[in-house]
């Protein structure tokens, strides 16, 4: 056989290879939904989302755990994204670049990748108990915020980076100052990639499980939370709860509370791409 | 007669990187002065030095006396953005700021805390008609400054340093990115701001400096060698390096 035709049989044996790589991945996705979507579709009304939890599964639903999980965002909104955004300003504008830098930027990124247990137990020691929140909503959004800023400032940094020095140099030429600078040519010009970064983060923290359950989430609250310091659950621990149940009917409600979960996580998803090709399309260099 | 830019004994270093020795160089208001030398020569850094841009270089650090109007302008009392207020500079590629035309040119205005509706209005009308550019974009003024052409964009950066109304304008290479068409509209620009700017130009394309400048400075790995009257640079050099550098035949 030549070499010409012996490559060409790599080629074409490499293309299928990948190829099939590419079906396994959507084919295990596929499977995971129609499961899913046969068991739990049916379910899904509005009364199920509505409802408070119950010990009889028809007449369960996900409110207070849909409510916990709206707070929780928020509030980790709240608290991650200034502090994100701030931290990864000052290392990209402000701070020196020197042995220092990299040690913190090294440090930074093994932080994005550490076990999200591990978070909980911190948050569970600060939060819970030295700053004395409580299981509450505020103690879970602090140990979030934590968890999803190694995102937020990584992502915040490649933002800034992408924007042309020329831009800068320019503004600091007509005498702006470097904060004026930053407020002005810096930020709306890397927005669009701090936002896709904050959305990819949150949903990210939308599917935590086990950091929340460490610092004291409920599996079971009666009452939809009323404020930050109220005790709480979220989706992910409503559907743990349920699945762990003997009853067929909480199973049935574990795949609808997941289609809700996904369709979540799929609009934030959605939305981060949306504002990423728009920004990108209004801002070009 | 004081000098309007004035350098003695200028020496600057990048880290160990020696890359200006002792410049010694004055410039009278209203002249247009060429820098050229071939790449690295250090003839960017020292146009630089004259609004403190080097100064975002961690390992920048500068020797000697540099002045605008007889003043220090590396003294610690210097407030280095009301400075560089004063010292315009116009960059090598167009780098409008990703708004509209006309918050383009307002910019300078707005971060120096004018607020000024008419007064912003008239400025921006005024810098643009200085920048040859008002006829043509009077009509989209609020459309974005990246709907323009790469040499309306030029011009538009120029009309957005003019607005802050400077004494001194730097140019890095203004037309280097532009066609022959828009880098003579910049050189006619340059002609006619003369009569109200001190300019400086660093430029690669010696018909250029032979064009638009009076003086003319040749500098070569880090050392001014020459510095005369652009006619006399040009036609009759002193020095051996600036007559082959002109004429091609280094660098």
């Amino acid at each position: 056989m030549s070499n010409a035709s012996r490559n060409r049989i790599k080629d074409q044996a490499f293309y299928y290879f990948a190829m099939a790589c590419t079906a396994f991945a959507l084919l295990v996705l596929l499977a995971l939904l129609t499961d899913i979507l046969s068991r739990g579709l049916s379910r899904i009304s509005w009364d199920f989302i509505t409802n408070l939890p119950s010990r009889l599964p028809e007449k369960a639903g996900i409110f207070t755990a849909l409510c916990g999980m709206v707070w929780i965002l928020v509030l980790t909104i709240l608290i991650a994204f200034p502090l994100g955004v701030g931290a990864g300003i000052y290392l990209e504008e402000y701070g020196k670049k020197n042995r220092m830098a990299r040690f913190i930027e090294i440090n930074i990124a093994n932080l994005a990748g550490v076990p999200s247990i591990i978070y909980g137990i911190l948050g569970l020691q600060v939060f819970v108990r030295i700053a004395n929140l409580g299981n509450s909503l505020l103690a879970g959004s602090f140990t979030l915020a934590l968890l999803i800023l190694p995102i937020i400032i990584v992502s915040t940094r490649e933002a800034i980076k992408a924007v042309p020095k020329s831009l800068c140099e320019a503004s600091l030429a007509m005498g702006a100052s470097k904060w004026q600078t930053i407020w002005n040519v810096v930020l709306p010009s890397s927005f669009g990639g701090i936002l896709t970064g904050l959305i990819l983060a949150i949903s990210r923290a939308i599917g935590e499980t086990a950091p929340l359950i460490v610092v004291g989430a409920l599996v079971y609250v009666p009452f939809a939370p009323a404020g930050p310091m109220d005790q709480f659950t979220v989706l992910p621990i409503q559907i743990f709860n349920w699945v762990t149940r003997p009853q067929a009917g909480f199973v049935v409600n574990a795949s609808a509370a997941i289609i809700v979960l996904l369709s979540f996580t799929f609009l934030m998803n959605g939305i981060a791409v949306y504002l990423r090709n728009r920004w990108y399309k209004k801002v070009k260099f | 007669m004081v000098s309007k830019l004035e350098a003695k004994n200028i020496n600057v270093h990048y880290g160990t990187f020696h890359a200006l020795k002792n410049i010694n160089l004055k410039v009278k208001a209203n002249t247009v002065t060429a820098l050229i030398g071939p790449s690295g020569c250090g003839k960017s850094t020292f146009l630089r030095c004259f609004n403190r841009m080097n100064d975002l270089i961690d390992t920048f650090k500068i020797e000697g006396d540099m002045t605008i109007d007889g003043r220090d302008i590396y003294a610690k009392k210097i407030d280095v953005t009301a400075h560089r207020k004063k010292v315009g500079m116009v960059f090598q590629k167009p780098n409008p700021f990703p708004k509209s035309i006309f918050e383009n040119v307002a910019y300078g205005l707005k971060v120096n805390g004018i607020t000024h509706k008419k007064f912003i209005a008239e400025t921006v009308e005024r810098s643009l008609q200085q920048a040859a550019l008002w006829e043509e974009v009077k009509d989209k003024l609020h459309k974005s400054a990246f709907a323009l052409s790469g040499g309306q964009q030029q011009r538009l950066c120029i009309a957005r340093t003019l607005a802050v109304e400077p004494s001194v304008v730097l140019m890095d290479e203004p037309a280097s990115a532009l066609d022959p068409i828009s880098t003579a509209k910049i050189e006619e620009l340059i002609h006619e701001l003369k009569e109200k700017y001190t300019i400086m130009i660093v430029t690669h394309n010696m018909q250029q400096a032979g064009r638009v400048s009076d003086k003319t400075a040749f500098f070569y790995m880090g050392e001014l060698i020459e510095f005369d009257d652009t006619s006399t640079i040009f036609t009759n050099p002193k020095i051996e390096q600036t007559h082959r550098y002109i004429t091609g035949r280094f660098g």
